[in-house]
């Protein structure tokens, strides 16, 4: 059964490379959404199978969406950070997160959809 | 009798109106080395004593024109002439006239016909006081200068204690007891003075880590004063803040106090890390889309494309990640810099730090044709393993940069000090030292570069930045890094030819853990 993908980024670029790279590289359904708000809305109507979330936003953050994805009806879907900050140096920041695991940005979207399936152990 | 002075005992003024006596008191001065000045009038006598003031005057009572009491007297009214010491002569023996001598101001009384060693001894005894109290009045003088000018010092301090910015506190240094604390500090910590004032250190709700406290009381001991050490505090109302204390010795009250001067740097603290947090994601956001997008179009998939095309694109891709490295080596260096950065020390075993390390940069000797030679040693370090892997790597791909293809680079650890101490030695020399080196064959570094390459953007061959990708502060980062462990980073030509770089880090460091980065991002 092909996989089904929720983008969360406000930048509309990031959302459109990200897309079409892991459209490239899969037969994955790709959705996206531009603020919290909206994935919220969308995770809730149509349960993907991973939500790739960026950390900054404006409005409701990563943090803070993550907050409400993980206390609804959508907790069960797995969750993959997306941020500008993550190096090495600071890895344990994100310990205490209930995600699947934390990207680095920049990423490549050619070799996205590799290490989404390793993450998230789909063979 | 120190130099310059004059070549005689005293100047003595002699008044009588008998020429007979005064010859006689005259000579007899003189042989004993007096200076000795002769008049026969009294007033000739108060002139004489005004223009040049004698040490001491000897003076007849029984004159014509002025008697001798009333010379005293007008001797006695006059400022410059007062302090002089009057000694009356005369044949009268009656007690009144003594009374009447020692009335008028004299000091003494000596009556005719004399005997030559009396008159002498009291000459000398009466000369001998006066210098006495003069010296007294000098002392005197100085002493309320310097009363004065205590006061005016205690007066500043107290105003610039009282008024400082800075929370200001004084404590005991034995027990760490408030004695006195300004209105900064009661409105930094949040409490009043009667919740401070004699209460031990540990006795407030402040949070302090106590046995950092006293790592820094013995550094204190040591050293007299402690500059810009950071700690973390809570306020009365939980609030946590950082501070920069700088503490100094002081006596007070005849007891060693700590006089402790704090500088709030937790708002600057949260801007810092605001600021970086938003130029990260501000410059690698656009990188993120502008890697993907070529990454995508060198696929082919969107379009067939030319060799050249191909080309175009991997360097593109290139550029484009050398400046992802960039921006990240930047904030990287900025955090440390700034303290944002905080180490998380924990027990870590070297040579799984050296196998990952290896891990990480096989792929690229590999690519490069270098063999990697690690030799580690079985120890245990207390450090934050990221960023000793960090500084690893970075050296590891400095000597793999630097080395010809078929070549071999070595990762040694060695428990004993280095053959070659470093250039300036600053580690506790007492500390047990962990050794580690990073040896190439590649063609080394100067000499008199061997300072620079740990400078931002100091590279050997400013065409090194360009020809092998490197950003320039990898070396920076690991003294930044070295240093924050409280090690120490120097390189040095290797006998065989070729770069070494050495580090020396503490065994035994106890590095505090200071407070998980707040993540905006």
């Amino acid at each position: 059964m092909t996989k089904c993908i929720l983008i969360v980024d406000d930048e509309a670029d990031v959302r459109e490379v990200t897309k079409l790279g892991l459209e490239m590289s899969t037969d994955w359904q790709i959705l996206t959404a531009a603020s919290g708000a909206d994935a919220i809305a969308i995770a809730t109507q149509e349960h993907p199978d991973a939500i790739l979330l960026d950390m900054m936003m404006p409005d409701m953050d990563g943090r803070a969406t993550l907050k409400r994805l993980k206390a609804d009806t959508t907790q069960a879907i797995p969750i993959i950070l997306v941020t500008a900050k993550a190096h090495s140096s600071n890895q344990q920041d994100f310990d205490s997160l209930d995600v699947a695991a934390v990207l680095a940005k920049p990423f490549r979207p050619l070799k996205l959809a590799a290490e989404i399936s390793r993450i998230l152990d789909w063979s | 009798m120190t130099a310059g002075a004059p070549p005689y005992r005293a100047d003595v003024l002699a008044i009588d109106d008998t020429p007979e006596n005064l010859q006689l008191l005259s000579q007899l001065l003189t042989e004993r080395h007096y200076k000795v000045r002769s008049v026969t009038k009294g007033r000739t006598a108060l002139r004489a004593a005004q223009a040049a003031p004698p040490d001491l005057i000897l003076l007849d009572i029984n004159m014509p024109e002025m008697g001798g009491y009333e010379v005293c007297e007008r001797l006695k009214a006059d400022d410059i002439t007062r302090e002089i010491p009057v000694i009356f002569i005369s044949a009268l023996g009656e007690t009144l006239d003594k009374v009447r001598a020692f009335e008028v101001g004299g000091v003494d009384f000596v009556t005719k016909p004399f005997q030559v060693e009396e008159v002498m001894a009291r000459i000398e005894t009466h000369l001998q006081l006066c210098r006495l109290r003069q010296q007294l009045q000098a002392q005197n003088v100085r002493l309320q200068q310097e009363i004065r000018d205590r006061k005016r010092a205690q007066e500043t301090f107290t105003k610039a204690f009282r008024s400082s910015p800075s929370p200001i506190a004084i404590t005991t240094l034995e027990s760490g007891r408030f004695l006195e604390v300004n209105a900064s500090f009661l409105a930094l910590s949040g409490y009043t003075r009667p919740e401070v004032i004699g209460f031990r250190l540990d006795e407030l709700a402040l949070g302090l880590d106590m046995n950092r406290y006293h790592q820094g009381r013995a550094q204190l001991e040591q050293a007299g004063v402690l500059h810009n050490w950071e700690f973390e505090l809570f306020t009365k109302a939980g609030e946590r803040r950082t501070v920069l204390l700088s503490v100094e010795n002081i006596e007070l009250e005849g007891q060693p106090c700590a006089l402790a001067i704090a500088n709030d740097i937790t708002e600057r603290k949260r801007l810092e890390n605001e600021f970086i947090s938003l130029v990260s994601h501000e410059l690698k956001t656009p990188m993120n889309s502008m890697i993907g997008a070529l990454d995508l179009l060198g696929t082919g998939q969107l379009g067939p494309l030319t060799d050249q095309g191909q080309q175009m694109i991997a360097m593109a891709i290139n550029n484009a990640e050398r400046l992802v490295r960039l921006v990240n080596d930047i904030l990287d260096l900025e955090r440390m810099k700034s303290g944002t950065l905080t180490l998380h020390p924990q027990d870590c075993c070297l040579s799984d730090l050296f196998k990952q390390a290896v891990t990480v940069m096989q792929p690229m000797a590999q690519e490069a044709d270098i063999s990697l030679v690690v030799e580690p040693v079985a120890v245990t370090l207390h450090v934050d393993g990221d960023r000793i892997q960090q500084l690893l790597t970075n050296l590891l791909s400095n000597a793999i940069k630097f080395s010809s293809p078929g070549g071999t680079v070595w990762l040694s650890a060695s428990l004993n000090a280095p053959a070659t101490p470093p250039p300036s030695s600053t580690l506790y020399p007492s500390t047990p030292t962990l050794h580690i080196t990073v040896r190439d064959q590649g063609r080394g570094i100067p000499p008199e570069k061997l300072d620079l390459v740990f400078d931002r953007f100091q590279q050997v061959d400013a065409s090194d930045a360009r020809a092998k990708g490197g950003t320039g502060l990898g070396l920076s980062i690991c003294r930044q890094i070295v240093q924050q462990h409280q090690g120490q980073i120097w390189a040095a030509r290797a006998p065989e030819g070729g770069s070494i770089f050495h580090v020396l880090l503490p065994l035994t460091t106890d590095m505090t853990d200071v407070i998980d980065e707040v993540v905006h991002d």
